[in-house]
Order: C-alpha cells, then structure tokens, then sequence
C-alpha cells in the first residue's frame, strides 16, 4: 500500500480530524483512485478503530469520532468517484419500533453503517411494521436494523417479522435488533436474524450479510 | 436508630443496626397504587382538547401556572409513597427543568427536547427526542437557560416543605433542578455532535459545563440550607456497553466541577451520591476520586459486577441498590424469586456495612406489591451482624 493512503489509514485510527484533508488531497495529488482511499485508508482504518473498541482501548466517543473523521474527507472523495461507488455495500434500513422513540442508539449505528460505505435509509423513531416493510419493497433493500429500548415494546420488533412473511420477503430480508432491551433470547424468541450489543457488532453482522449477497450475486 | 441517621452513618462507613433500603425514584404508575389513584388521571389533566389547545398556543407562558404545579405534586407523592412504604430513604426530585413548548413537545431549559406522552398506565411521561443545540448560533440563542439563582430558591423552598413533612420519616436523598453536567450536555448537543464538538467547539463546552456546575452547586447549597444530609446528583455516564468517553477524558472534563462541587457539600457537613446508569465499570475508580460517598445504579443488565465491585471498592465508597427491574421486580417474578435475591445481596455485599439495599434503578411499571416484599424480605434478613445463610 502507498505511503499517503497509509497515513489515511493512521490519521483515521488516531482520530485526526485536523489533517485528514491535507492527507486525501496529497493521495489524489498522487493519483490514487477514490476507491482505493475509500478502502486502504478509510475502510482500513475504521476497521482498526472498531477492533480497539472491541478490546476496551476505544470508547464510543472514538467510535463516532473516527466516523468523523472519514466524514470530513468523503465530499472530496465524491466529487471524483462513479455513481454507485459511494453506497458499495449496500443499502440498510434503520428504525426505532413503533411505540418507542429512543434513537441514540439506532443514530450510532447509522453514523458508523454510513461512514462504512452503506445508504442508510434511516426511518426515524415509532415507525409501523408497515412502513419498513413498504420501504424494503420501494428500495430493494435487504437489510434491517431495528432499535428498542423500552421492554414493553418488543413485540413491535415481531409485527416488522411477521409482516415481512406476509410480504413475501421473509427469507430475503435480515432483521438485526439492537438496543438496551434487547439479548440474543429476544432475538429468538421474535425470529430476527441476528442481535448485536454495540454499533460495531452491528457492522460486524451487516458486513458479514453484505458480504454474503455480494458472493451470491 | 432513626433513617437519617442509618443513612448517614452507612454513607460515613460506621456501624448500623441493619442494612438501610434505598428506593430511586418511586413513579406514577406505583405511587398511584400505594396513595390511591387521584380523581382525575394526570394523563387527562394534559390530554384533552382545552389543555391541548392552550399548551399549542401559550405553552411556555402557561408552563409555570398549568404544569409545574402538577409536576411538583408527582415529585411530593414519589417521596411520599417511599415513606408510606417504609424506606429509609428515595431519591427525592424538584424538577423544574421543562418548558412546555406544545401539547406534545417539551424542551428542557439545559437544551434539549423531549416527548410528553402517555406513560400506559393513565400519567404522563417524558423521552428523549433530539438536542436542541445543534450549531455555535444555536448555542449563543437557546432562549431557556435558567437563572441558577432563581432554580436554586425554588428548589429550597421545595425541600423545606418535604423535609417538614417526611424528614422524620425517611431520609431524603436530594436532587435539585439539575441534571447532571455530562448527560445534560448530551442531551443538549447530541450523543453523535459531542466527540466533535468538543475537538472543534471547546470553549463552548467549557462554558457548557461551567454553567452546568454553577446550577448543580447553588441547588446543592440550596437543598443543604433546606436541612437535606445527602445530595443525589444523577448522571449517566455509561451506557449498556461502558463509558461513552475514555475514563481519562471524563475526569479531565468533568472531574474538575465535581470535585469542586463535592468538597462544596462536603463542607457543608453533607454527603454525596452520584447516580450513573450503565456499565461504569472502568469508572468506578474515577468518581471515587471525585470524593463520592455513594453510588447508585449498579445495574445488572449493564453487566455491572456488584459483587466484585463490594471487593473492589466496598471499603471505599457506599455501593446503593443491587435488586433487578428488569424481571423480579416486576408481575413476571415470585415473591420467592425477590426474597431469595435479597438474602444473596445482604449476605454477599451487608458484612462489612457501606450497602444500601434497593431497586437498581426506576422505572415505571414496579408493581408496589413487589417493593413490598423486597422491603420485608430486607427487614427480616438485614439486620446486623448479618446471619443469613
């Protein structure tokens, strides 16, 4: 790997925000392709961010910061990328179930799907079965992440299940619950597909699905 | 031994005759059962086509004379409730942070948004929408910052009323009209705005957090004045999955007013607790240094080992709570179920005091039946030199 896409990846690991412009324009001055910044430096180094956060050496605070970082330097990327190139992996649809409206959680996630090269299609809080449901048919996107934090609203987590089997979308769709309420039981015992703790469990199971569609393709 | 005093003693590390009960916070739904529902449902009171109109148009003018007055009623029946129950002490609150900004939108004056809606079981409640404070012009513009000297009298006069009424009864385990600085501020800017801001935004920060100690201070002089022992200054530093910051970065941010704000109470004879929900394992060490005399929370379903933590720092600082919400304190539980999870709490954390036993946190669907049988089951099992097997 070159030398100024590595220093991307370094400036992403260690959160700088400050020199993250000079450092893509150095590597476009090069003539490095978009993409490969996007995924020897961006991608690469985010990576190494969520592993740090995974092992206790970085806390949410840098999770978000990192996505900052990448943030800062994607309009210049952009610019010069083909349509299609920015959204590689996919499209995600994101929600708070209905009749719970925390959205801290479910607003990391997209932070961190979005700075990770996903369209987040971010559907906002207290949102019907329904109307994931319309969005997936409507977009083509495969895959869910549904937030819940109040444990008198889980069931709002089968409604979107259930719906998607009436839809016919049922062994297409992957629904991934995330959030205070939730456990690997809930998951379960409301037929998601997969349950993450934290944000960077979340991209772990999306990259992990992506990569499998991707394959399939 | 009177509450006031297991309390305090508990909180000094002294001897006491048996392990004191702590309940945070008791809400609507489990007051309502222990004083009797009111006449007209509170959910009513702002749920109707008059009330609805009149929040649309004036809410922030009518906020002091048609909310407040209800809100203040709720924060008396929550203390009153705990000493009907039989507690040695509640987390009291003087809440005066909401302006009603319409029928379904509430700000809070340190910047952010909230929902009034209906709680499910006929009250109203409050969640957390959105900062309000999202750039430098907004910051500069917020129209509700409180003036601290006018919050900090009100909040006396509050708690020289509760104290009158229910300082015999039950010690009360004061919190002002102020949040705590780090979650207020949160709440205010944005979970997903504060890493930046506070790279490229620090001065506003700064003054973030000067104006949240200056309100945190005066209230916590103004309760000490009204005759309250113990200050109970929530704010949740963590989340489910640990702290939001690095531990360093919250003492460097932080540490400084609550350091200043303790030795304040501290000076004044008082104690302090600090409330702080989610996995605050790596933290526990820094709010120690902090001067802390009590922390509350603890909460299992954060991970939270209680009884490492008794090992850790039991001889330290007084560790508050331990019973579950999440199921034995609920209709989903056995009485059994409670009684044997408080004789595990008072066995493993009561030797050696500094353990103050109740519900890990509040919330509002405790059945009152269940605080019940927590209480006795405390009151049988807890008395010292702790013999239960």
């Amino acid at each position: 790997m070159k030398e100024s896409v590595e220093a991307v990846c370094s400036a992403v690991v260690d959160l700088d925000i400050d020199a993250i412009l000079d450092l893509v324009n150095a590597c476009l001055e090069e003539g490095v392709l978009p993409l490969e910044i996007v995924e020897h430096g961006f991608s690469k180094g985010l990576a190494v961010v969520g592993e740090r956060f995974e092992t206790g050496e970085y806390f949410l605070a840098d999770l978000i910061m990192a996505g900052e970082v990448v943030k800062e330097a994607m309009p210049l990327l952009e610019a010069k990328m083909n349509p299609g190139d920015a959204a590689r992996r996919g499209k995600v649809i994101l929600a708070t179930v209905e009749g719970d409206i925390h959205e801290i959680g479910k607003n990391i996630v997209a932070f961190i799907l979005s700075a990770n090269g996903y369209e987040v299609i971010d559907l906002g809080v207290d949102v019907p079965a329904s109307r994931i449901i319309d969005t997936a048919l409507a977009t083509g996107a495969r895959l869910v992440g549904l937030s819940a934090l109040l444990s008198t609203m889980v069931g709002s987590i089968r409604n979107v299940v259930d719906s998607a089997s009436a839809a016919g979308l049922r062994d297409s769709l992957r629904v991934v619950i995330g959030g205070a309420c939730t456990s690997e039981e809930l998951k379960k015992e409301m037929g998601a597909d997969a349950y993450g703790e934290t944000a960077i469990d979340a991209l772990r199971i999306f990259n992990t699905y992506s990569e499998a569609d991707n394959h399939v393709r | 031994m009177n509450p006031t005093e297991r309390i305090i003693r508990t909180l000094e590390g002294s001897p006491v005759d048996r392990v004191p009960t702590f309940c945070a916070g008791i809400e609507d739904r489990t007051y309502n059962e222990v004083l009797g529902k009111p006449l007209i449902p509170n959910q009513l009171l702002m749920n109707n086509p008059i009330a609805e109109g009149l929040f649309d148009r004036w809410g922030p003018k009518l906020t002091r004379y048609l909310f407040q007055p209800n809100v203040t009623l709720t924060m008396e029946k929550r203390i009153k409730a705990a000493a009907v129950l039989g507690f040695d002490a509640t987390w009291g609150v003087y809440d005066e942070t909401f302006i009603v900004l319409d029928s379904k939108t509430m700000a809070r004056f340190s910047g952010s948004i909230f929902n009034l809606e209906p709680d499910g079981f006929g009250n109203m409640t409050y969640m957390y929408r959105c900062p309000g404070i999202t750039t430098r012009e907004e910051f500069e513009a917020w129209p509700h910052w409180p003036d601290s000297d006018d919050i900090a009298h009100r909040t006396y006069t509050f708690y020289r009323k509760m104290i009158s009424r229910y300082g015999e009864k039950i010690c009360l385990l004061a919190q002002g009209s102020a949040y705590g600085i780090q979650e207020s501020m949160q709440w205010a800017l944005g979970f997903e705005r504060v890493p930046l801001w506070i790279r490229r935004e620090k001065d506003l920060i700064d003054r973030y957090i000067a104006m949240g100690e200056e309100l945190c201070m005066k209230t916590a002089i103004a309760l000490i004045d009204a005759g309250v022992r113990v200050i109970l200054q929530p704010d949740d530093f963590a989340f489910k999955s640990g702290p939001f910051m690095r531990p360093k970065q919250i003492d460097e941010l932080f540490g400084p007013s609550y350091r200043r704000i303790i030795n304040a109470v501290h000076a004044c004879g008082a104690k302090f607790v600090l409330h702080s929900c989610g996995d605050n394992t790596l933290l526990f060490d820094t709010f120690i240094s902090w001067g802390v005399d009590g922390l509350h929370a603890y909460e299992p379903t954060s991970n939270v080992d209680i009884y490492r933590e008794k090992k850790l720092h039991g001889d330290r600082v007084t560790i508050m709570g331990g019973v579950g919400i999440d199921y034995l304190l609920t209709e989903r539980s056995q009485d059994d179920e409670v009684v044997a999870e408080v004789k595990k709490l008072i066995r493993e954390l009561g030797p050696g005091g500094r353990f103050m036993i109740g519900p890990a946190h509040s919330i509002s669907s405790i059945p009152a039946n269940k605080l019940r049988v927590m209480l006795e089951a405390a009151r049988t099992f807890g008395s010292y030199p702790i013999a239960v097997s």
